[in-house]
């Protein structure tokens, strides 16, 4: 038969408060009775039984008393904590300071890396109701299979979800058309901006504050405009400017300034000057006709606001229901919908093209997730090594402070005691070095932000949020380091110390060597990753791309003029002696906006159509840019409109070997994401004749591979100028710029002249990495600085301990050289063990890194013995300081004191 | 000899632990004290008086061995000691020669 079981908890009570030693048998008396009642009475009397027993158990007499100490007045106990920490921390300065200069170092990397760090994680948390708001991606499949995501989504679909799908509080359009000359018509000064019309919704889901005007009705009318405040400082000199007139170059009407704003945050997604307001475009009937039957158009950014319980996955599947219901979309293309939460917007893009990516606008720069999950690891790391250091130094200190411990015990301070007045000592330690720490940063913080290009100031630009998880990341780092050492320390028997029997911390020392292991593991793997990063950034900036890119002067072009006059513009400037050659095109190598795509198969060849990239250029473009022309010839006159050059990749996906003027369809384009017919007969194309074959150059970033390519000359379907390409002599580099720019305005005077150098603006597709791998040395500078600081100070105690032995091998014959190796030996063991734990570490990590981009360096050997050398040099370096001094001290000194 | 004071409960208990002499262990003597003398008696009390006499001297306890009708819980068995069997006898005396100087009137006042 099953035994009726008692309630657990009333013996788990019984053992709680019974004395230890009646426990047993009390226990078992209760369980017999238990049993015999039982079986008697049932289970349920049997455990009404046993609470009544087990309660008339708790009784003074089985009760076992409770481990309290008799609290007096602690205030005494804690000044003195303060008292003692502090003289033991004056009497040691050569300890003390090299961990608060150890701490101090890692403070001020981890709240440098926490203010770049927390600024990215913060972005567009501005708007109070970031929770609720979504972006909306389309996710589209051509009949082709080509599939692309894409921030933006149609007209119709924002209209609607608003008023049909009742999880949708509101939503919002918005699109970046492309950018016009601003002017304010009583002072004539042209001003580019980017144009950005919203609809009348969008101050209502997104909180931008407003200096003045009003929320709601400010973007309501046809013609209204709101712009931010430094906008109107750039154009009027003062922000009190509402409702006057402003005139866009492109637009008839003028437009009123209905709402001022205050600056965007540095930490906003959202970089436009000014709002228009989506009214005036619809006023437009052709526009307002498109746009009611815009389904799918991803024409307009659009954000949506839910409510407060709705599911963004479900919301997005309705949508995606809604839009296939009602978009006539081509047959075999499949639209999916998606909602991105704002927070994601700015570090999780990644793959997604803006809304605007085909207009003539900047982009909306991304942060990059992986550096900031590489930077907090560091920032942490970098705190744990100097945390380290701490626990380190302390710990090898034990034995000088055995006597003090053995006194304290003895006259009777209890474990908690000591673990206090050593947690104490190290809270000190650590708020000093935090004090000097925040001192630093802030001295720091003008070249940082310089740097980084961000606006920081120490107390402004992060909320008391930031400062409160830093002291508290602090304490913590000063509770764990000093909390080793302190629950060590106090583990000592009294009588032991007093008599002065050496304490055996074999163990301990295991640990301590085990973490400088770490220490130098860390740093090793931070050395090895600037090096690569530095290779790396050094290589794309240094490659044979190709083309040549060295005193390239581009020039936008931004009027209409200076695209239809441009046979003209040209002659005139390369009259200019230091102009050696201009070409117009298209588009430029190394191009940052999108390059225009086409479809392309050789006529009467088999198989599927080819997609290539497209350039528009002139004949002095292969001069211009010095690429090299392997097989054919150039473009020659105008009587090669339907020529066209391609490039070694676009010949063998074409199979062109030999050039023969082979014709090639092209019946299709895509200035986006989706290709249209060239011609409007559909099944018409463009059949232009391939005249030369050009060696392959990086026309995009060399994070991606050369593909195909095909130059087209002028006065063909594929082919819009918007550039100047101007290859200048060195000298007088201004002066030549203004002669190109009085030629421009010549041509047309409205005309803003927008240059760049070519070298400049590649330098750019690598800007974050050139930026991380400058933080990142100087963030493993300061890692194995700390990690030596602690290095030296365990050098010096060590050498400190043996001056005996030192003096007896010396009296006994030793040279200097051998009681140098014998006191570096056991360092430099460790540090080549951190090696040996590093280089796969840091091989792994590399690799995986250098994946992203097509063309990169090999991670090689010489990388890791260079790291190898660093270290180890530094560690020997620090550590023979303290060996030398040992060595060359006269043993009589040493010996004699006793 | 010094003074010997045993309350009437560890009397009670004294003499039980006698009358089971070598069985004596916290589930008999409650079962023999309740079955002789009629009278609810605590787990609780019960130890709690037991505790003390051994404290006093009075009880000297082994344990026994753990038998699966505890569960595996070891039986604490109590013996009395020399000095309670004094300590009785004392008890015993004193409360005779009380009896004995009672005057015999009063006896017959029932």
């Amino acid at each position: 038969m099953k035994r009726a079981d008692p309630p657990r908890f009333l013996l788990r009570f019984l053992k709680w408060f019974c004395k230890e030693e009646y426990h047993a048998d009390i226990e078992g008396d209760l369980l017999e009775f238990y049993d015999r009642r039982a079986e008697q009475h049932g289970k349920t009397r049997a455990d009404l039984r046993l609470l009544k027993d087990v309660v008339l158990l708790f009784r003074p007499g089985i009760v076992r008393q409770a481990i309290i100490h008799q609290p007096i007045n602690h205030n005494g106990m804690i000044r003195s904590y303060f008292v003692m920490g502090w003289r033991n921390l004056w009497k040691n300065k050569l300890y003390s300071s090299l961990n608060v200069v150890g701490l101090t170092f890692g403070i001020v990397c981890f709240l440098l890396i926490g203010l770049y760090v927390y600024d990215e994680l913060s972005f567009d948390t501005q708007h109070s109701q970031r929770d609720r708001i979504y972006r909306v991606i389309t996710h589209e499949k051509n009949p082709n299979n080509q599939a692309t995501t894409v921030a933006a989504a149609g007209f119709m679909l924002a209209e609607e979800s608003r008023h049909r799908l009742p999880e949708v509080q509101m939503t919002t359009r918005m699109q970046r058309t492309g950018r016009s000359n601003l002017v304010d018509p009583q002072n004539p000064v042209r001003v580019q901006e980017t144009v950005t019309i919203v609809d009348e919704y969008f101050l209502q889901v997104f909180d931008f504050p407003l200096l003045e005007g009003d929320r709601s009705t400010a973007l309501k009318e046809p013609n209204s405009i709101v712009i931010t405040e430094d906008l109107a400082m750039r154009i009027f000199g003062r922000v009190d400017v509402l409702n006057v007139n402003l005139q866009f170059e492109h637009m008839q009407n003028p437009v009123k300034i209905t709402g001022i704003l205050k600056k965007h945050p540095q930490n906003s997604t959202f970089n436009f000057t000014s709002l228009l307001s989506e009214a005036t475009p619809l006023t437009n009937e052709g526009f307002r006709r498109w746009a009611e039957s815009d389904w799918a158009s991803t024409s307009f950014t659009v954000y949506a606001l839910l409510r407060a319980d709705a599911n963004a996955d479900s919301v997005a599947r309705k949508m995606t229901r809604m839009v296939n219901a009602n978009a006539s979309l081509e047959p075999g293309t499949v639209v999916r919908h998606s909602l991105q939460p704002l927070e994601d917007v700015h570090l999780r893009s990644e793959g997604i093209a803006d809304g605007a990516r085909n207009s003539n606008v900047d982009s909306i720069p991304q942060g990059n997730p992986v550096y900031i999950t590489v930077f907090s690891f560091t920032a942490i790391f970098v705190l744990l090594i100097a945390g380290i250091n701490y626990t380190n130094l302390t710990t090898a200190r034990a034995s000088s402070r055995l006597k003090e411990i053995g006194v304290r015990k003895a006259i009777g301070a209890v474990r908690g005691n000591l673990i206090r007045q050593f947690l104490v000592e190290s809270l000190i330690t650590t708020i000093i070095a935090f004090l000097v720490a925040v001192l630093i940063v802030a001295l720091l913080l003008p070249p940082f932000n310089e740097f980084v290009n961000k606006k920081f100031s120490l107390f402004s630009s992060v909320g008391l949020q930031f400062w409160i998880a830093a002291v508290g990341m602090i304490v913590l780092i000063g509770l764990l380091s000093g909390g080793y050492a302190a629950l060590l320390l106090s583990r000592f028997n009294p009588v032991l110390l007093l008599k002065g029997l050496k304490i055996r911390n074999g163990g301990d020392f295991s640990i301590r060597k085990a973490l400088v292991v770490l220490q130098f593991t860390i740093s090793t793997v931070m050395i090895i990753g600037t090096i690569v990063l530095f290779m790396q950034v050094r290589f794309l900036n240094n490659t044979d791309l190709g083309f040549d890119k060295e005193l390239m002067v581009v020039i936008d072009v931004n009027v209409q003029k200076a695209r239809s006059n441009f046979e003209w513009v040209k002659n005139e400037m390369s009259k200019i002696p230091a102009v050696q050659s201009v070409s117009v095109t298209s588009r430029v190598p190394g191009e940052w906006k999108t390059l225009q795509r086409i479809k392309m198969k050789k006529e009467g060849g088999a198989g599927e159509l080819q997609v290539a990239y497209a350039i528009g250029a002139d004949k002095d473009f292969l001069s211009t840019y010095d690429i090299e022309l392997l097989k054919g010839r150039n473009f020659k006159n105008d009587n090669d409109t339907s020529s066209i050059m391609i490039n070694e990749a676009a010949a063998k996906v074409l199979g062109i070997t030999e050039v023969s003027e082979e014709v090639v369809d092209i019946p299709q384009i895509a200035r986006n994401n989706f290709f249209t017919p060239i011609y409007e007969d559909a099944n018409a194309s463009f059949k232009p004749r391939v005249v030369g074959i050009v060696k392959d150059f990086n026309f995009q970033s060399l994070r991606a591979k050369v593909e195909p390519l095909v130059i087209a000359y002028n006065y063909n379907p594929i082919y819009p100028i918007d550039y100047y390409s101007v290859k200048i002599q060195p000298q007088n580099i201004q002066a030549t710029l203004d002669k190109l720019k009085a030629i421009m305005v010549a041509n047309d005077e409205r005309e803003p002249f927008e240059y760049h150098f070519l070298d400049d603006q590649l330098a750019l597709f690598y800007l974050e990495d050139q930026r991380s791998q400058t933080i990142l040395a100087w963030v493993a500078l300061a890692s194995v600085i700390i990690a030596c600081l602690g290095l030296f100070g365990l050098a010096t105690y060590s050498a400190e301990q043996r001056l005996k032995e030192i003096g007896m091998r010396k009296v006994l014959g030793a040279n200097m050289f051998s009681i140098m190796s014998l006191l570096s030996k056991d360092f430099v063991k460790l540090v080549l063990i951190a090696c040996c734990i590093a280089f796969p570490v840091a091989w792994l990590g590399a690799n995986k890194w250098l994946e992203a981009y097509a063309y990169h360096i090999d991670v090689e050997w010489w990388i890791f013995a260079l790291a190898g050398i660093i270290a180890t040099g530094i560690a020997l370096l620090t550590v023979s300081y303290q060996a030398v001094k040992a060595a060359i001290v006269n043993p009589v000194k040493i010996l004699r004191t006793e | 000899m010094k003074r010997i004071q045993l309350g009437e409960f560890e009397e009670i208990v004294l003499l039980t632990v006698g009358v089971l002499h070598g069985n004596a262990y916290g589930v008999t003597i409650k079962d023999e004290i309740e079955a002789r003398l009629n009278r609810e008696v605590t787990i609780g009390a019960l130890q709690i008086t037991l505790r003390r006499l051994e404290a006093k001297g009075f009880l000297k306890s082994r344990t026994g061995e753990s038998t699966e009708s505890r569960r595996g819980r070891p039986k604490l068995f109590f013996e009395i000691t020399a000095y309670g069997k004094k300590a009785l006898d004392y008890t015993k005396e004193s409360r005779d020669e009380l009896w004995k100087s009672l005057p015999k009137l009063v006896l017959k006042l029932k």
